[in-house]
């Protein structure tokens, strides 16, 4: 069993890096591939990153990844791939906001601010689930389905023990999600307020 | 329509959700340890009659014996550490305990020998992992190899716990376990503990683990980057199910615990706190089996941020080595606390070398104390970073010195104490 998730775990990330490298190679040849082309492109890299290659490596490409990052979240994992493969439209800045409050709250106290620590409520706490399953409803409501899903399924990979961990948060948040979506909140900051200044050059009398 | 359906599989989330939540196992008291003696030295057997009191007779003289002394088996490498010991079915002991070229260097391996308690001599070194063997059995990169400690499952097997570092120094921390069908000699897979939401970094262990009564095992570990902090995980096997903190701040690392009841512990700190505060040992407490902890005073012990090791004997008293100074590691000694006055004492000095230089002084650290029949005492520490010693304190030895500490203990036999710091 223990087996079988560390090969998956290695799938995971194999395909992830795979997939920022499409991302990378993409924006650097500034055109969108044909998703024919992506999923080949995709199916080279993955077995480039999961296959050892040997030479003077002891292990996998994805293996040393994953001694740096661990095992991403399902909800970046999903999240990264949903987007990526599909050129979806970017999340909702509502979410990235809530990540990003939620993460600069809950770190600070997991890593050991006062005797509270919120990380322990992912462990079987019945309120914890509560909140999460909350927080999707409110994704459902605001038409952002894909959130749903994706929180559903993390919900389900915590049940199943997909991953090491037996905590609910590790499947949810990590502090990659967090960077990407407080980077996320600047990025559309900056460009509003360029926006807007850009509109009041136009329309500024003269 | 599509928000419907993504709605009605949420729905199916949270039936599972629920039921993984339901089947939780719930928190059991601590287990209080019966231990049975082994076969090894029937001249350390206490007489049933004797366990609970609270004040052991003197033994006869001619059955005293001196502290035994030796060395765990040299493997040539330059740098040992952190032993770490546990008792075998047959009575033998088990020593753990890293070494390379240096702490924290790619070719450390984790070794392992066997103390026959017949021939009293250490058999031939293996080793249990090296870097590379983690690196396969983890699928992921690993730099570096550190901290071993063995526990006892309720099943009979044993497991080990080590900790492992994929980037940085120890700070950069995780713990990574195994399990042994055959006592030692070969061992499973090793499988990664998740304890922290950042990257799951910086969770090390050091201390010897506790046992509840529906068998699982308590784990004292600790953080050290950006908090310094002990914390209590609860094992199902190799899986973390539940954690508590045990300190807060960036003051207190290496919990070491010691299980007075059913629901009531008491946690010791290596202390890590800044220059202008107390150099001595951080303590906490719980009184619900470890679901949680309150800090407690501390207790009047120079610390000088090094490792302690701690033990209860089956008659009650607590024993501890540690280095009793503010500054340095250059001393260790062991203490024996009377259990009603709460009063620690030291009864041996094990290494001194105050008389000498600073630049002289050898390192005298991470002790570790096991009991191999519930009232002898087996203690590993590192000698200088070079070797590792073992000492034998057997029941007789620890009874009389227990017999002498004084009831009450003066104010100058206190201040005594601290001169002696």
């Amino acid at each position: 069993m223990n087996d079988v998730m560390q090969i998956l775990a290695l799938i995971e990330i194999s395909i992830t890096c795979s997939l920022v490298l499409i991302w990378g190679i993409q924006k650097i040849s500034q055109q969108p591939f044909p998703l024919l082309a992506k999923m080949a492109l995709l199916l080279v890299l993955t077995n480039l990153f999961f296959w050892p290659l040997g030479i003077s490596l002891e292990l996998p490409l994805a293996a040393y990844v994953r001694g740096a990052t661990g095992d991403l979240s399902i909800v970046t994992t999903l999240l990264l791939w949903s987007t990526l493969l599909s050129n979806n439209k970017s999340a909702p800045f509502a979410l990235k906001l809530s990540i990003a409050i939620i993460a600069l709250t809950f770190y600070p106290f997991a890593l050991g601010l006062g005797m509270i620590d919120p990380y322990v409520w992912g462990y079987g706490s019945i309120t914890f689930l509560i909140a999460v399953l909350v927080f999707a409803v409110i994704c459902g409501l605001s038409n952002w389905s894909k959130g749903v899903w994706i929180i559903g399924l993390a919900i389900i990979a915590w049940t199943v023990h997909w991953h090491e961990s037996a905590n609910l948060w590790d499947y949810l948040l990590d502090p990659f999600l967090a960077i990407w979506a407080i980077f996320g909140i600047f990025s559309v900051v900056l460009r509003r307020r360029r926006e807007k200044a850009r509109s009041g050059y136009l329309f500024r009398p003269g | 329509m599509s928000r419907v359906i993504a709605l009605c599989f949420l729905l199916l989330a949270a039936v599972l959700g629920y039921i993984h939540i339901d089947s939780r196992p719930a928190w059991a008291p601590f287990l209080i340890q019966e231990l049975i003696s082994p076969e090894a030295d029937d001249a350390d057997k206490l007489q049933p009659e004797n366990k609970l009191s609270t004040k052991l007779k003197p033994p006869p003289q001619a059955a005293i014996l001196n502290p035994q002394l030796n060395w765990l088996p040299d493997t040539g490498a330059v740098s040992v550490h952190a032993a770490s010991l546990i008792t075998l079915k047959d009575g033998s002991i088990r020593a753990f305990w890293f070494a390379g070229s240096r702490e924290g260097a790619a070719d450390v391996v984790i070794n392992t020998a066997v103390l026959d308690p017949k021939t009293k001599s250490w058999a031939a070194p293996a080793v249990v992992i090296d870097r590379v063997g983690a690196e396969k059995g983890l699928a992921r990169y690993i730099a570096k190899l550190g901290n071993p400690v063995p526990a006892r499952l309720a099943d009979g097997r044993l497991q080990l716990f080590f900790v492992t570092v994929s980037i940085g120094g120890w700070a950069g921390s995780s713990i990574s376990t195994m399990i042994s069908d055959d006592e030692g000699s070969t061992w499973s897979r090793p499988q990664r503990l998740i304890t922290s939401p950042l990257i799951n970094l910086s969770t090390l262990v050091k201390s010897p683990t506790v046992q509840f009564t529906d068998g699982r095992l308590g784990l004292p570990a600790y953080h050290e980057w950006v908090g310094r902090f002990g914390e209590f995980l609860r094992l199902d096997g190799t899986q973390v199910i539940d954690k508590r903190r045990m300190s807060s701040g960036r003051s207190a690392i290496q919990p070491v615990m010691f299980v007075n009841a059913a629901q009531d512990a008491t946690a010791y700190f290596r202390q890590t706190r800044r220059a202008g505060h107390p150099k001595q040992i951080p303590v906490s407490h719980t009184q619900n089996a470890g679901q949680s902890w309150q800090a407690a005073i501390d207790l009047e012990i120079a610390n000088p941020n090094a490792a302690l090791a701690g033990l209860t004997l089956q008659n009650g008293a607590h024993i501890v080595v540690l280095n009793n100074i503010e500054v340095g590691r250059h001393r260790l000694v062991l203490m024996i606390s009377n259990p009603k006055s709460g009063q620690w004492q030291v009864v041996e000095v094990l290494e001194n070398d105050e008389a000498l230089p600073d630049g002289q002084r050898k390192e005298f650290s991470y002790p570790y104390l096991i009991s191999a029949n519930g009232n002898d005492a087996h203690l590993v520490y590192t000698w200088d970073r070079k070797k590792i010693r073992h000492w034998y304190f057997s029941s007789a030895w620890l009874s009389q010195a227990y017999s002498q500490l004084p009831t009450q203990i003066s104010n100058e036999s206190s201040a005594e104490i601290k001169g002696a710091q």
